[in-house]
């Protein structure tokens, strides 16, 4: 198990090399310069502090050369210098706990709801309750993800004034319910219809028959029996849903101004802002490798066999 | 501030999520104002937050809260007045007197000296420094030694900023502007004490300026979204009402107005679609703000089908700018008359003669110009108000001058003036202009003169550059006149043909009053009344 982990981590920094030079060449192939988004539409800058700024950023260098340089200093602990003048560390630092909390609280929400309406509907299979299920989730997964997001913000934030519309400021958990449970329907359907599926074989299988026949209760057969073997599948599924709520946070933050990473990099893709994007995106490329990793270690914990397998 | 609590979540919530650890709850502590004292929250966009540095600054209600510059333009005069010069005199527009009030001090106690404005001033002008306010000195004497085109600066110091003694200064132009007083009322030319140069860094975070208010707390770092301002009880000025005040920030202003509905900021700037829904919801509490800004089509004079200046009529009789300002933008805009409105001082006048809805003229005209040929593509840079205005423009075009093929583009900003600067711009573009300061000397200068990054049409005219250098010369009266003639002629000329001023509101609670705008269109926070 040990060396399996291990061989796993290391295999994490090619991919992650990998990345972070797919963002940078991204970034640097957006249409325009960012040194003139850094001006703005309305401002001159000189030629002399045009030419200050490229110099400071590398941006007078070749790709390579640039990407060469912000890796080298990446080495070294330096995560370069965003276009705005601020260190790309510190951007982090301060993002990484509003992201964390928000992840959490809508992952949270995702395997809270999730599994208990895919259980809810695989027990009473063909009844109206499963349907309202089905119908549910097709809806949620129909309706674009901001619509939800603004719809939410307006209705149970400004009309009713429920919860906070937007910002950090009422701490947790209250700033993150809002933006928590709009993430939450980002994987919600999927975490529900795979629950209900996995309900349902392992309802009709063999051994659940054997166990029900040897007098154990319901609620022992569905816990020990059921729930044990059918939640196998939604472990997985929910670990990489970590990693797309990561990706969500983006967009969520940015409705929700919530100063998060995923907030940094909306603010930074439209200003070119190279350094943010790479070191905000490959940390969460990073935390999405991880969470994998602990899907993976889960699963020898749930079932034994493969456990056995992997050693 | 009031933060509505909301009235069942807390409960539920809590024991939903009881799984609380101590980093997720950490930071999550408000510091209230103690008991009694006035304050109120105001939303502002995360670009006014972004540099505190006069040569950095956007020129922000926080900037003007943070710094008091050497004059301030009078908002019902439209005139330049005297803030912290005592007096600025000059006798041939060139060379300048600066005589600067005793007794003002900088939020540490040090005294505001005509050294404080030198120390300022050099180090914005200085190009390694790559500030990006650098441009507005390029007029100062000497300017060329801190920027030379190639090599390392010969000087670190403005020829043209002498300090005479502590309370006088010496400013040498390299050629007339008799505009300079409106020029010096930006924040980019406030002061800055000794102790900012020990750590510019650290200054650009937590300034220490010489406004009616000061930073309180840690000031600018990633990831701010909110700065507090404490009054400056040694503020020579005017004093502010409030004790406090938060600034947070927002992504855009459709963001902060959210925050405004739910009652967590008092007062905040409206801009685009949520105009109509303010001026419900608000009311009288939502107050006009005329932009001193200008927005334009502009024509790519380097297309041949743009030469005969005919064809440029015939596209502004086109348009109608009316129905476009009270069906698009809700009559939250001036339809153009001329360049500015009339609320920059200048501006208001009729000087734009092609700026009248005239279908049929506009046939007449393109006909007489030989008709036009080929596909029509029309520019602006991305934003959704602008495409929406594009189309509109585009239907009126294809409607009032029968051309058939119009297509629309948008680009990034970022991307479109380094195009139209190369002439790859293959037809009118959709563009918004600002006044660099307010006067319409700065508008027309910007739009008109040669050399200009922002002159975007490559209009080039000897009448113009004659009638602008003089009115640069000429006393602030005169000066005036011969500005909107200049404007005349470039709008005869019509490089561009201006579409409208637009115009934004500040939406603000009851508990507040005394709400007017700031240059940029933010709220003055130091004249806002508490309760």
């Amino acid at each position: 198990m040990g060396r399996y982990a291990l061989r796993r981590l290391f295999m994490a920094v090619p991919v992650l090399l990998g990345t972070t030079f797919i963002i940078y060449l991204a970034v640097y192939a957006l249409p325009g310069d960012p040194i003139q988004a850094l001006a703005g539409p309305n401002r001159v800058l000189t030629p002399s502090v045009e030419q200050a700024l490229r110099e400071q950023h590398n941006l007078d260098e070749p790709l390579l050369v640039q990407y060469g340089l912000y890796l080298a200093g990446l080495l070294t602990g330096d995560m370069g210098m965003s276009l705005t003048g601020r260190p790309v560390s510190e951007v982090v630092a301060a993002g990484w706990p509003v992201t964390f909390q928000l992840g959490v609280t809508a992952w949270l929400f995702m395997a809270a709801i999730g599994v208990l309406l895919g259980t809810f509907a695989g027990m009473r299979r063909g009844k109206l309750a499963d349907a309202a299920v089905l119908g549910g989730t097709t809806v949620i997964m129909g309706v674009p993800f901001f619509v939800v997001a603004y719809v939410a913000q307006i209705v149970l934030g400004v009309n009713l004034g429920w919860l906070p519309v937007s910002g950090t400021e009422a701490g947790w958990p209250l700033a993150y319910v809002l933006p928590g449970l709009v993430l939450a329907l980002y994987g919600l359907p999927q975490v529900a219809r795979l629950t209900r599926t996995s309900v349902l074989d392992n309802l009709g299988a063999d051994h659940v028959g054997t166990a029900t026949a040897k007098g154990l209760t319901r609620r022992a057969v569905m816990v020990r029996h059921v729930l044990r073997n059918s939640l196998i599948p939604v472990v997985s599924l929910l670990g990489v849903s970590l990693g797309y709520l990561l990706s969500g946070t983006v967009l969520i933050e940015g409705i929700f101004n919530l100063p998060g990473l995923g907030y940094q990099i909306f603010t930074a893709i439209p200003q070119h802002d190279g350094p943010v994007v790479v070191g905000v995106g490959t940390l969460l490329v990073l935390v999405f490798l991880l969470v994998n990793l602990m899907v993976d270690l889960l699963y020898g914990i749930l079932d034994p066999r493969i456990r056995l397998d992997l050693d | 501030m009031s933060v509505r609590r909301p009235r069942w979540a807390g409960a539920v919530v809590a024991t939903a999520l009881a799984v609380t650890t101590a980093a997720c709850s950490a930071g999550a502590g408000k510091a209230a104002a103690p008991a009694g004292e006035k304050s109120f929250a105001v939303g502002v966009t995360t670009y006014f937050l972004s540099h505190f540095t006069p040569g950095k600054s956007v020129g922000s209600n926080i900037d003007y809260a943070l710094f008091t510059p050497l004059t301030t333009v009078d908002a019902s005069s439209g005139k330049a007045v005297n803030a912290l010069a005592d007096s600025i005199e000059t006798a041939d527009n060139v060379t300048w007197t600066i005589r600067i009030k005793q007794g003002w001090t900088f939020h540490n106690g040090e005294q505001v000296t005509a050294q404080s404005f030198a120390d300022s001033w050099n180090a914005t002008a200085y190009g390694p420094n790559a500030m990006t306010n650098n441009y507005l000195f390029t007029g100062f004497k000497g300017y060329t030694d801190l920027n030379p085109a190639k090599g390392e600066p010969s000087a670190k110091t403005l020829s043209g900023v002498e300090v005479v003694d502590p309370a006088t200064l010496r400013v040498t132009l390299t050629k007339p502007l008799s505009l300079l007083p409106y020029m010096l009322a930006q924040t980019p030319f406030s002061p800055m004490p000794k102790a900012a140069f020990t750590d510019l860094d650290a200054f650009d975070r937590k300034p220490i300026g010489n406004g009616p208010y000061q930073i309180d707390g840690q000031g600018l770092s990633a990831g701010t979204t909110k700065v507090t301002l404490r009054r400056f009880d040694a503020y020579q000025g005017q004093q502010g009402d409030a004790a406090t005040i938060e600034a947070k920030s927002y992504q855009d202003e459709a963001a902060a107005y959210r925050d405004l509905q739910a009652g967590n900021v008092d007062v905040t700037l409206v801009t685009g679609n949520n105009l109509t829904d303010a001026a419900a919801r608000f009311k009288d509490r939502l107050v006009q703000v005329p932009f001193p800004a200008v927005m334009y089509l502009g024509f790519p004079l380097w297309d041949e089908r743009f030469s005969d200046v005919r064809v440029r009529q015939a596209f502004s009789h086109a348009v109608d700018r009316d129905t476009i300002v009270k069906s698009l933008l809700r009559g939250f805009g001036q339809p153009a008359k001329g360049l500015a409105g009339a609320g920059v001082p200048g501006g208001g006048a009729a000087d734009c003669t092609a700026c009248t809805y005239d279908p049929a003229k506009a046939k007449a005209l393109l006909a007489e110009a030989g008709g036009w040929k080929g596909p029509l593509k029309l520019w602006t840079f991305q934003d959704p108000l602008n495409t929406v205005l594009l189309e509109a423009i585009g239907n009126q075009l294809r409607a009032n001058l029968g051309i058939d093929a119009v297509t629309t583009q948008a680009q990034p900003v970022d991307q479109l003036y380094p195009n139209l600067g190369a002439k790859k711009i293959d037809g009118p573009v959709l563009l918004y202009m600002g006044a660099g300061y307010p006067h319409l000397y700065a508008l027309t200068d910007q739009l008109f003169t040669k050399g200009n990054a922002t002159n975007v049409t490559g209009y080039d005219d000897p009448d113009f550059v004659k009638l602008l250098d003089r009115a640069a010369s000429a006393p602030q009266e005169e000066a005036l006149g011969l500005t909107r003639q200049a404007a005349k002629v470039a709008l005869d000329g019509l490089p561009l043909t201006p579409l409208f001023q637009p115009v934004g509101g500040l939406a603000h609670t009851a508990r507040i009053s005394g709400v007017r705008p700031e240059f940029l269109g933010g709220v003055v926070l130091a004249s806002v009344k508490v309760g």
